[in-house]
């Protein structure tokens, strides 16, 4: 049974093994080494710092050491690597290659150890006094997602799995025929990547989220050294910036989740409360939470057990999500998720680990850490941003709850379902919360820790309220918002927007370096007011143009959002007539070009733009459908193909076939100035000719050639003259039809009646039966743009922010 | 008794409230059988399709209707009709979940999601995936 297999590339798979195998001991003596080093007095701990250290570069530097292999195999195609094999093929261009390597989880993993080694390699540089306690935390952090790779059995559980393991020795794949042939790889070629993820979005997207999710492990590492090492009033200041980088790179990494779903998923809109979206949103409200509350504690040592507890419970969450996304769990009610590689009960005991062990270290110094909670004053800044914190809080919870329907079920044996309208179940919720929470941004800046004189803010804030209630009431009629909730958030938001902006100016003199957390939170209202109108208001135009009565079928029919377009056929949608062109293939994608026209003041139709939605091919994964959308300033109108036959692409080219697409629709004897109609133009018969020219149709003697004029109109007032020809060649009449195909009419001159001078017409139109169509939804967003805009602001801000606090800090220290 | 405590009896309050309300919202899996005996009410039915019946889908007269049967897991033939044009690749799936509700021996769906184990999960023959260009 020894086969000797032709062209295979073992040494890299085999150095990659050695990578993941060094990794996991380096992290394992590193978290070792840093335990020691922070319980030991000072002689012995710099000798187990030094040994810590090189054991977290030695792990460092073999994850590295892991994805540059594993890169390397991806780039070489070799396909000998089932992950290789899986998630790449020869024809992917390289810009995607990148995707590849994180579109499987042991990729993803590979991704997310990575930024936990950069982020541990600074802290190794600037945590000082910390280093210790938070690189054990880190390295400990770090066996668990090496041990995510190994891939090796310990007695019957399979631990990890290894994206170095060899095609023909996967577990899936070893009873297979071809592992019988040396030469099973001269013809291989992978499965490719899935194409969704083709993507530009997706080059950049899983990046920044990842360095989100990593980035919340420095504030948890924090948060346990101080717990463990008792520095309970040491470690909130170094630990407040990264917080705030956690929160901005976090933010980020949805939001562009959000842009990439916006762009080439076919949902239509940028967020749908999807669990795998939820999964990262609520660590977000979590940590923008404890984020907060540390500032409580920073200015008035107040609120540390809730600091403690919200920014535990961020890195916590991050684990649940992994847990949701990654165990297979949400099969059923997400398309996102992953499915189970036999690593839930390793993410399990992962997750208990750190549970269990915050949870003892918060009993255990509860005494130590309950010291004041916000004081009673409720005119005091900490404690309406304290209010703001448990609001985010109750937001995360109740968007947990929902997304955990399935772990509820298999925790309880319940047989629950998702609410059947997710995104109005989560709305009706999160709506309210969030013109709480816009509120508390817009007011609170202008009370002071401590005690606030509420007349002096009322009278700073009059002017932002002013001008909020005049823009929302404007909005009211100019938007048509009539839902109470909506004009209630359409407000708060506003307001923060204004009120932020006022406070720059008033109260911090436009000093800019001093205004990050202002314009973050202008960023952040202006999320939400982009969200609001944009969700709120889009319209989905493709619908119920088609003439059929829909309400004959029920109330319960008025679902109605997509429409039928056939190929050269022009149908009104909103303001908007659209005309589907045709279709143009590009490798695996298929272009459908969709002119839309709009009417000018003179009645004429003019060309607006014109958007070609893809569907991509692959007949492995399933065709996905990528919507095309048209900016403007103030609005996008989106287009997204529902359905369309993926067959007759070929057809396309024999267009002229006679038979082809055309029924006869009416026949007629006509004489000159008669009319017939047809289905969607007006013919009229302007004069019949003898045709003279006889060199083109190679005349006989006796032949003789006649021809008739018509007059077309279509249903845009256009004219089109049509000249069909009545032939008799030696005897037989071989009519000559005239075809105009953009109106879709062809006209054949079948007989004269040379008596009364009358012509018979033969008037077939294109059958929409036979001919291309494709189904096609149409969105109109109105001013998404104030949304992304505010996500840069919002990143802005952070920034500043930041980096007014990085140099406080320095300040302090020196 | 504090304000900070009244506003923490207020946050018990407000999760307990959106437990009730997630659980109020939710609807429940069940079986065709079950959901043919509760006319009108929402349910999220787990089956597969059944392939030689074929779809039913005429987008000349309506774009947003098809119809189709489905086999529930306790192997019961439903018809079932979707508001909605076909979804791409819908012969493809291995396993589709329906929302809606049943009236008059017909299911009535508003949604559907599908689940394709060629997109998420490979299950399928190397050696059928290889390039025969080179023969």
């Amino acid at each position: 049974m020894d086969i000797q297999y032709i062209g295979e590339h073992l040494l890299p798979g085999n150095l990659g093994n050695f990578f993941i195998v060094l990794s996991f001991t380096a992290a394992l003596l590193s978290s070792i080494a840093y335990y020691f080093a922070s319980t030991q007095n000072d002689l012995e701990n710099q000798q187990w710092i030094k040994l810590g250290r090189i054991a977290f570069y030695m792990h460092g530097f073999s994850v590295i050491g892991v994805m540059v292999t594993l890169f390397y195999l991806i780039f070489n195609h070799y396909f000998e690597y089932q992950y290789v094999w899986q998630h790449s093929s020869k024809s992917l261009p390289v810009r995607y290659m990148m995707s590849c390597f994180w579109e499987g989880q042991e990729g993803s993993f590979l991704l997310w150890s990575i930024w936990h080694v950069v982020l541990g390699f600074i802290l190794i540089k600037k945590a000082k006094n910390f280093e210790a306690p938070v690189m054990t935390i880190f390295s400990t952090v770090q066996v668990f997602l090496a041990s995510m790779l190994l891939g090796i059995y310990i007695f019957d559980y399979h631990l990890g799995s290894n994206p170095f393991i060899l095609l023909r020795e996967h577990p899936e794949y070893m009873e297979l025929p071809f592992v019988k042939v040396p030469e099973y790889l001269t013809n291989l070629d992978g499965r490719g990547l899935n194409p969704l993820l083709q993507n530009y979005w997706m080059t950049i997207h899983p990046p920044i989220l990842f360095l989100g999710f990593a980035s919340t492990l420095v504030p948890f590492a924090y948060a346990m050294a101080g717990l463990w090492r008792k520095k309970h009033n040491e470690w909130v200041a170094p630990a407040l910036p990264w917080t705030y980088f956690g929160v901005m790179i976090l933010g980020t990494g949805i939001l562009m989740g959000g842009a990439w779903a916006y762009e080439s998923l076919s949902f239509g809109g940028f967020w749908a409360w999807d669990p795998v979206e939820n999964a990262s949103l609520v660590p977000w409200l979590v940590m923008v939470g404890g984020a907060h509350v540390m500032l409580i504690y920073k200015n008035r040592k107040q609120s540390l057990f809730t600091a403690y507890v919200l920014l535990i419970l961020t890195f916590i969450l991050i684990l649940y999500s992994t847990f949701l996304t990654r165990s297979g769990i949400l099969g059923n009610t997400s398309v996102h998720a992953f499915t189970d590689l036999g690593m839930s009960g390793q993410l399990l005991v992962y997750l208990l680990f750190y549970v269990l062990i915050a949870a003892f270290l918060l009993i255990k110094n509860y005494k130590a850490i309950n010291i004041d909670s916000v004081e009673d004053n409720s005119t005091s800044r900490e404690f309406w941003m304290f209010i703001a914190a448990l609001v985010l809080l109750v937001a995360a919870f109740q968007i947990t709850f929902t997304t955990s329907i399935p772990v509820i079920n298999k925790l309880f044996g319940t047989n629950l379902a998702p609410p059947t309208k997710p995104v109005e179940h989560y709305n009706s919720w999160q709506i309210p919360f969030s013109i709480i929470v816009a509120l508390l941004m817009a007011i609170t800046q202008y009370f002071k820790y401590k005690q606030t004189d509420l007349k002096t803010a009322f009278r700073k804030l009059l002017a932002s309220i002013i001008i909020a209630a005049v823009i929302t009431l404007l909005a009211i009629f100019a938007l048509e918002l009539y839902n109470g909730f909506l004009i209630a958030l359409f407000f708060t938001s506003f307001l923060a927007i204004t009120s932020n902006i006022d406070y720059i100016f008033k109260v911090l003199n436009g000093e800019v370096k001093k205004a990050g957390a202002s314009i973050a939170h202008i960023g952040f209202g202006m999320i939400l007011l982009g969200a609001l109108i944009a969700t709120g208001k889009s319209r989905i135009i493709s619908q119920n143009t088609s003439g059929i009565d829909i309400t004959k079928l029920g109330k319960e029919f008025n679902n109605m959002e997509n429409i039928m377009l056939a190929k050269h056929d022009t149908l009104q949608m909103g303001e908007y007539f659209l005309s589907y062109r045709g279709r143009r293939i590009e490798g695996v994608n298929h272009y459908f070009d969709i002119d839309y026209f709009q009417r000018n003041e003179k009645g004429k139709y003019d060309l607006a733009f014109t958007l070609s939605p893809i569907v991509q091919t692959n007949p492995r994964m399933g065709n996905s459908a990528e919507p095309d959308t048209k900016h403007y300033w103030y609005k996008d109108v989106y287009t997204h193909i529902t359905y369309a036959e993926m067959e007759p692409a070929e057809e396309a080219g024999h267009k002229h076939n006679d038979e082809d697409g055309y029924k006869n629709y009416a026949s007629a004897t006509m004489a000159i100035g008669d009319t017939i109609f047809g289905s969607k133009s007006l013919i009229v018969l302007e004069n019949i000719f003898k045709e003279a020219d006889s060199l083109k149709y190679h005349f006989g003697a006796n032949d003789i050639a006649v021809g008739a004029t018509f007059k077309i109109i279509d249903i845009h007032n256009k004219t089109t003259i049509a000249k069909p020809i009545y032939l008799i060649k030696g005897n037989t009449a071989s009519p000559i039809d005239a075809e105009v195909e953009n109106i879709g009419v062809k006209l054949s001159f079948k007989n004269i009646h040379p008596d009364n001078g009358k012509i018979d017409i033969d008037l077939s139109e294109k059958d929409t039966g036979s001919q291309e169509f494709i189904i096609l939804k149409a969105i109109v967003f109105p001013f998404i743009n104030i949304l992304w805009l505010g996500c840069i602001i919002m990143i802005i801000g952070t920034v500043l922010a930041i980096s007014a606090r990085l140099k406080k800090t320095k300040f302090n220290i020196a | 008794m504090k304000k900070i405590h009244i506003i923490i009896l207020l946050v018990i309050a407000l999760s307990i409230a959106a437990i009730m309300g997630t659980v109020a919202d939710s609807s429940t899996y069940a079986s065709f059988k079950v959901a043919a005996a509760n006319e009108g009410d929402e349910y999220h039915v787990v089956g597969k399709y059944v392939k030689d019946k074929g779809i039913e889908y005429n987008p000349q007269q309506n774009a947003n209707r098809c119809v189709f049967y489905l086999k529930d897991n306790e192997n019961k033939e439903f018809k079932v009709i979707y508001n909605g044009a076909k979804p791409q690749d819908f012969e493809m799936s291995e396993q589709i979940v329906v929302t809606g509700k049943a009236t008059a021996g017909v299911f009535i769906a508003d949604k559907i999601l599908m689940k394709c184990p060629s997109k998420y999960n490979n299950t399928s023959d190397p050696s059928k995936t290889t390039n025969t260009s080179a023969s």
